[in-house]
């Protein structure tokens, strides 16, 4: 016999009772397992260990079952409330974003315009009329990040979006 | 209960369609049934997996979180259990590494020495009491083979996966799960001659 016919035997051995096994192939292993004995052996094997596999009884408790649809249901709640707040977080920033863009350009015109009356270059005017209405926001942002407290409180942010710092790991 | 929560979804779809589109809009009643359904497997496997209760059901309910966070994920093209157990697996990956043991064997209970419950039918006593040393011999034996081994035996004689979804869920190519499964027999072999003559 060779290493083939084994190894062709330990496939169908270890996927009869589950998986189809085709007649010729069932009818080569049965007369493959009266010639060897090793390969007898490893099926004697397989049939014991699912026969004494199958019979372990072990159930779940109808408390942990409870528990689990309980904790489930009240976690799906949560993380539909996460999504609403998260669709209102996005939705505020493209609000932001597009007045920001609108008035940027608004601010940019006045400068224009007061150039325009005031008889100076524009190039000077509309670019310094732009960063002095962006300087009180640039202000406030580099005092932020340069104070040794942190002035945005990250877990009252995390809590806000119903994130406690486990859920926020996984 | 199962049949009830998948017949009031699209009659025309296969289940496990169902079963992915009742998890994108995380329908409860849809994950009660689920649960009702493959509570029994889901447990089992853990068990074998850890060879402790506590941990097992403590994993068990984590399974569960994770399929309804994840279950966007499923797309219905596999079959829902093994979906599931690929979860298991991964929940039971992360608790070992959480606890940063070395192998999975020491999530075992050491006040437990005799893991799972015997079967409790027989005809008669004395073939209870045979039956029940037979599976307590049996069950010394698997708790002793290696857990990567362990999980391919349950996988296969106990759940009844294909080879195929076995190497899916675990990751790993068909062959090795032959070469595990190969190994694991022949590591039980002197408890299955001892035990069953």
């Amino acid at each position: 016999m060779t290493n083939r016919e084994h190894e062709r035997a330990i496939d169908l051995i270890t996927r009869s009772g589950v998986e189809d096994v085709s007649a010729p192939d069932a009818v080569w292993l049965e007369s493959h397992l009266a010639r060897c004995a090793e390969c007898a052996d490893y099926a004697d094997g397989c049939a014991s260990t699912g026969q004494l596999l199958r019979a372990v009884a072990v159930t779940a408790s109808p408390a942990l079952v409870a528990a689990t649809q309980s904790r489930l249901r009240a976690r799906a709640v949560e993380l539909d409330e996460q999504r609403s707040r998260s669709i209102l977080i996005a939705v505020s920033f493209c609000i932001g974003t597009l007045s920001s863009t609108m008035s940027a350009w608004l601010w940019w015109r006045f400068g224009g315009w007061v150039a325009q009356k005031l008889a100076l270059p524009a190039s000077i005017v509309e670019p310094g009329v732009f960063v002095a209405w962006m300087l009180p926001a640039v202000i406030v942002a580099v005092a932020i990040l340069a104070s040794s407290h942190p002035v945005i409180d990250r877990t009252v942010t995390m809590a806000w979006l119903g994130e406690d710092q486990e859920g926020a790991r996984q | 209960m199962v049949a009830t929560a998948f017949s009031l979804l699209a009659p025309m779809e296969t289940e496990e369609a169902q079963i992915a589109r009742g998890l994108r809009r995380r329908d409860p009643d849809l994950l009660d049934a689920l649960i009702a359904q493959y509570q029994h497997r889901l447990l089992r496997y853990l068990l074998h997996l850890t060879g402790n209760r506590a941990v097992a059901e403590d994993l068990f309910q984590e399974t569960w979180l994770r399929v309804l966070e994840k279950g966007h994920l499923y797309d219905g093209r596999n079959r829902f259990v093994t979906w599931l157990m690929s979860i298991a697996h991964n929940v039971a990956i992360d608790h070992l590494r959480k606890r940063s043991l070395s192998s999975l064997d020491e999530m075992k209970d050491p006040e437990d020495g005799t893991p799972f419950e015997p079967p409790a039918s027989g005809p008669s006593p004395f073939d209870l009491a045979a039956a029940q040393q037979q599976q307590e011999k049996f069950h010394e034996a698997l708790a002793q083979v290696a857990p990567i081994f362990r999980e391919v035996l349950v996988l296969r004689f106990q759940e009844q996966m294909k080879l195929e979804e076995i190497a899916q869920l675990i990751r790993i190519p068909v062959s090795t799960v032959k070469t595990r499964i190969y190994r694991g027999v022949q590591a039980l072999r002197p408890a299955l001659k001892g035990g069953l003559q």
